[in-house]
């Protein structure tokens, strides 16, 4: 390989963006290698406590771009204690001391304080990107950090935060000279806004291609905002509570009608059912839509816009929409690519005709033949409806189906859904990402073990009878890295069975199974180089009580392979192995 | 065969329940998923369906918004000085205006919110996060979400 100058390799290597084509290229040999480290400006960390920031530093002294993942996934529906960890300011403390010149961070399910957005403004002269995911644990004082400090900052993305809004004056603090902004999304902040700063800020952002903005922000605002930003691609709507008069509506359709570049829409979360009209000239220019939090817009208002929607290649909605509403998407939005349908009712009433069903997803499948991520919640499904889905849509990647009930099985014929589940992983070669639910039995797993050979991810919730049905996605699923099961009855036999596959995974969450301390103990024996964490209920040591009993079951187990051993900042109600 | 709109969430871990074989799910089903759908039960499931804290929060917060037969809200109310409280369901009022109606007859006194007039009782409300706050400022909407309790107050304190 000396064929070519360092510097001629490396101008290749700029050329390759991801990260796990640049991990292959640096194991290729010791000059690739060093050349590939040098080299790497984005790196991507899916666990963080896989890995440790001197380390990272070490080997990436230039990178400008970090991704860090912190809870597991299962965090999203507060089956992960707030206190757990994933703490960002290691991290940044670390970057800072190093003086790496960090332009990018985005963290997803991290624990984030204000003194870390501090640190992390003050430190950095070059900050142009901060995208936070599905974090906690600061207010919008740190916000104002970022907005004063970060002298070149183009995107600020806040996406579903949990944030302590002090209704501060966080957007005054972007200074006069900022005018670099190109992305603004903070519709998760729940407090007021300043419209004033918010429109001045708008002003001076000629850049600014998205933005959204919290339910704070009214009709009024929102048509001054758009109008003196038509080249907005990507726009999250505030709240739109009465019926605009029609002054108000046409001031509105004016500035919307402006907005030719606008392809993205989202928000609509306190709003007035009839709010959509106002947006129709846009329509057909659209290619996602977001409306998963518009609980209050009827499923017959969401049709006659989505109907005019032919463009859409990415659709987010409630299930109030229904089968009917989904067999019109399958007919007009022949380019979709993506679709997630959430439910609208928390509570399961029987009698709701409105939610959606397997005719639905047939629908779809039918009709949209370039769809290959859905997640669907419904109330009932069959086989016969998911195996015509398997053959409509090959190309799935991503398959999330979610029934509300626990254990249903096919609605029609009783029997478990498996051959269904089965039918998608053979007929859908390249699916990386599977969700189950319904009545499953161990069989569906050796299906998945022996037909699913490109999945990566795979959750499974109130599913399997033996630990057989662990052990086929185990031993069948050459590819998978993380794992993730609730409330199913696998055991010590099937966490055992091969402790070396762990190693090839990112991580195993197992919740409400029947694997037993003693089970987790042996593997953390065994597997000296995995953190096996043990999620107790309470804050009291639940070891101390059960040091005798090594039958009792673990409530919550969480493993992740790992180089740096056994984290030092777990609270009180995990223990480590 | 009717299948029980409800689960059992525990029927994995102590309960020894042998999990029905496809031949037998027909038979077994409805014995194996049963739990009581009382109202604070199922209310009370926070880790299912599988959705993001954003929307259930936002779903529980219309749940109590829709006017059915069956919704109702009920909170407590204490008048200052008086240990005894009332429960009050606020489902019950369409806005502001019947709330105070409402209580004013309750307890035969003249409560007013927003305003600080020292002749008046003043509504209070204690809000999800705790803190007690004055009536009226926020959207009726807002208000049924994030209302826990109602504490009717002497003017002074505001």
């Amino acid at each position: 390989m000396n064929y070519f100058p360092d510097e001629v390799i490396e101008h290749i290597f700029d050329s390759i963006a991801s990260h796990r084509d640049r991990n292959s290229i640096s194991l290729v040999c010791k000059s690739w290698h060093k050349i590939e480290r040098c080299s790497r400006k984005k790196v991507f960390i899916g666990n963080c406590y896989a890995i440790d920031p001197e380390r990272l530093i070490g080997r990436f002294p230039c990178l400008k771009s970090l991704t860090l993942k912190g809870k597991p996934h299962f965090a999203d529906f507060n089956l992960v204690p707030h206190e757990w960890g994933g703490f960002v300011h290691p991290w940044i403390d670390a970057l800072a001391r190093a003086r790496v010149g960090l332009e990018e961070l985005r963290l997803k399910r991290m624990v984030v304080s204000d003194e870390s957005l501090e640190l992390l403004s003050r430190s950095f002269a070059n900050f142009k990107s901060l995208v936070l995911v599905s974090c906690e644990g600061f207010t919008t004082d740190g916000l104002a950090s970022i907005a004063a400090n970060c002298r070149h900052l183009r995107e600020l993305d806040l996406q579903e935060n949990e944030i302590d809004d002090h209704r501060g004056q966080w957007l005054n603090c972007f200074p006069d000279s900022c005018i670099t902004l190109t992305s603004l999304n903070f519709a998760c902040l729940k407090g007021e806004t300043n419209l004033a700063a918010l429109e001045r800020l708008v002003a001076r952002s000629p850049n600014l291609k998205s933005l959204k903005v919290n339910r704070a922000v009214p009709l009024d605002a929102l048509t001054r905002l758009m109008s003196c930003a038509p080249q907005l691609v990507d726009l999250g709507v505030g709240s739109y509570e009465n019926e605009p008069d029609p002054e108000s509506f046409a001031k509105l359709s004016a500035a919307i009608n402006k907005c030719t570049s606008l392809r993205c829409l989202s928000g609509f979360s306190e709003v007035a059912p009839r709010c959509l009209p106002a947006f129709y000239p846009i329509c057909q220019n659209l290619i996602s839509l977001n409306l998963s939090y518009a609980a209050e817009i009827q499923g017959n208002h969401l049709i006659k816009f989505i109907q005019f929607c032919k463009r859409l290649q990415r659709l987010w909605i409630l299930d109030s929409i229904g089968d009917k509403g989904l067999e019109v998407v399958a007919s007009a939005c022949k380019e979709l690519q993506e679709l997630r349908v959430f439910p609208s009712d928390l509570h399961g009433e029987e009698d709701n005709d409105a939610a959606v069903t397997e005719v639905g997803l047939v629908a779809i499948s039918a009709g949209c033949r370039k769809l290959h991520s859905i997640l669907y919640f419904c109330k009932q499904m069959t086989n016969a409806a998911l195996i015509t889905v398997a053959k409509n849509c090959p190309n799935f990647i991503r398959f999330r189906l979610c029934i509300l009930e626990p254990n249903k099985p096919d609605h029609i014929t009783s029997q478990s859904l498996d051959e269904g589940f089965g039918a998608i992983v053979q007929a859908c070669k390249g699916l990386r990402r599977l969700s189950v639910s319904g009545l499953l039995t161990d069989k569906v797993f050796l299906y998945i073990g022996m037909y699913a050979e490109q999945l990566e991810m795979l959750s499974i919730a109130f599913a399997g009878d033996t630990d057989q049905g662990m052990l086929y996605v185990l031993n069948g699923c050459k590819k998978l890295r993380k794992l993730e099961i609730r409330d199913s009855p696998f055991g010590n036999a099937a966490l055992l069975a091969d402790v070396e596959k762990y190693e090839t995974m990112r991580s195993l969450w197992m919740s409400s199974c029947d694997v037993t301390l003693g089970g987790c103990k042996r593997l953390a024996r065994d597997a000296p180089w995995l953190n096996v964490e043990i999620i107790n209920e309470n804050e009291s040591n639940g070891m101390e009580q059960n040091e005798e009993d090594e039958r009792e079951k673990v409530d919550r187990l969480y493993l992740y392979r790992t180089v740096v051993g056994t984290r030092k900042d777990a609270p009180s109600c995990v223990t480590i192995l | 065969m009717e299948v029980s709109n409800s689960y059992s969430p525990y029927s994995s871990s102590s309960v020894d329940s042998t999990k029905p074989s496809p031949s037998e799910s027909s038979v077994n089903l409805s014995l194996s998923l049963t739990f009581p759908s009382t109202s604070p039960q199922r209310e009370a499931r926070q880790d299912w369906p599988p959705i993001k804290p954003l929307l259930r929060g936002k779903l529980k917060g219309r749940r109590l918004v829709q006017r059915g037969d069956d919704t109702s809200f009920f909170v407590k109310v204490y008048m200052e000085g008086v240990p005894i409280g009332r429960k009050l369901d606020l489902c019950a009022f369409s806005g502001y205006e019947s709330l105070l109606e409402n209580l004013s007859h309750m307890f035969d006194t003249s409560i007013i919110c927003g305003n600080r007039d020292r002749k008046h009782y003043v509504l209070t409300y204690q809000d999800k996060d705790g803190d007690w706050m004055m009536v009226g400022d926020i959207p009726w909407d807002m208000f049924l979400e994030t209302v826990r309790r109602l504490k009717i107050t002497r003017p002074e304190r505001c």
